[in-house]
């Protein structure tokens, strides 16, 4: 016990050293280069180490001729790393799979008793008319504010992830203001597709540029009919047909994660809705 | 200054919600808490020039995560024994 205390305590420590050290390398708010004459040359790489002592300088100075994005977070996220990213969409979909997996089976052993709409007014029954016509207009807006940011991820700070995130929480309003569906099976069946053909896109755009290497961009600075639009350096509005395939991914990562938390919050309402009977009211 | 003393501020509201939420035995208390937290959370992040982990906090922390922790609760027992 008493070892125990002490050891997490000493982690903790240690942790919080580690942050400390990593926090003073950083650079300071609002002052990403030194110089900007980097920005004059289009051509050349900025592989000079003189004045590089970190990663994110060789980002800062290389992002935007490398991989055509405004965006440097989204140009690591989904060009320098998007390996990892992959990664990470495979253990959210794993995860996805898992929890409704085990969902779909406790939801479909018990009889769907889903006659919450008001037959006269067609609202949810036990909703006000307040939220649940608030909710029905909220609701585009959140998925607009979503597909905005999915589709602007290169430009602007957003990307597939938040983006997904942002519509999943519109979903999440809908169903806390009793907006369900009564053909549970049905959106199983649309949302897993969706689900899945997010990260089939991610998968097979990998593939596309499997001549240079898994994941390479080979749509940037190649025509700016097909995303590859040549943009200015150093700071600037940016262009949308930019950036090769990123937005691309963006896209089927927002996809994915849209549906993904998406199906994960539908099963588990509907699960709540029915014990709702069974259970004791708090 | 002013920035400063907000920044402070909002670091002071985070702390005592996370405290806080590890404190209420009444469960939906805690989430509610929890929440608290992670929406000053988001105005932290925005501070610090890290518009993207803001709207991925505000999205997931803020909306997502309660919802299905009110699910959940709402599925077994409200207070914690």
């Amino acid at each position: 016990m008493k070892v125990g205390s002490i050891g997490s305590f000493l982690s903790l420590f240690l942790i919080v050293g580690f942050l400390f050290v990593g926090i003073s390398r950083l650079h300071p708010v609002g002052e990403p280069l030194g110089n900007r004459d980097v920005f004059k040359d289009r051509n050349s790489l900025v592989t000079d180490t003189s004045n590089v002592d970190t990663m994110d300088d060789y980002f800062l100075r290389n992002g935007q001729r490398e991989t055509g994005s405004n965006n440097i977070v989204a140009s690591v996220v989904f060009d320098y790393r998007a390996f990892d990213t992959l990664g990470e969409a495979t253990v959210l979909f794993l995860v996805v799979s898992s929890i409704s997996m085990l969902l779909y089976t406790a939801l479909k052993q018990k009889k769907m008793v889903l006659e919450l709409k008001d037959p006269e007014t067609g609202f949810p029954k036990n909703m006000t008319r307040i939220v649940s016509n608030g909710a029905y207009l909220m609701y585009p807006m959140i998925l607009a504010f979503g597909v905005y940011l999915v589709a602007h991820g290169h430009i602007s700070p957003g990307g597939g992830f938040q983006g997904g995130a942002v519509m999943a929480s519109g979903t999440a309003l809908l169903l806390v203001s009793s907006y369900i569906t009564n053909h549970i099976k049905n959106t199983y069946k649309i949302f897993s597709f969706y689900e899945s053909l997010g990260l089939t896109i991610f998968i097979g755009l990998g593939f596309a540029g499997i001549g240079v290497s898994f994941l390479f961009n080979f749509l940037a600075d190649f025509s700016p009919l097909f995303l590859g639009r040549i943009i200015n350096l150093g700071p600037n509005p940016g262009f949308l047909n930019s950036a090769g395939i990123l937005p691309i991914l963006s896209l089927a990562i927002g996809i994915e994660v849209f549906f993904g938390l998406s199906i994960i919050l539908v099963s588990l309402f509907h699960l709540s809705r029915k014990e709702e009977n069974t259970l004791q009211k708090y | 200054m002013i920035t400063s003393a907000i920044f402070i501020i909002l670091s002071v509201v985070v702390l005592v919600t996370a405290l806080l939420s590890l404190y209420f035995r009444d469960l939906l208390a805690a989430v509610v808490s929890y929440s608290v937290m992670s929406l000053v959370l988001t105005v932290i992040f925005f501070q610090l020039d890290a518009p993207d982990v803001a709207i991925a906090e505000a999205a997931i922390g803020a909306a997502l995560t309660i919802c299905i922790f009110v699910i959940a609760i709402r599925l077994t027992r409200r207070r914690e024994e």
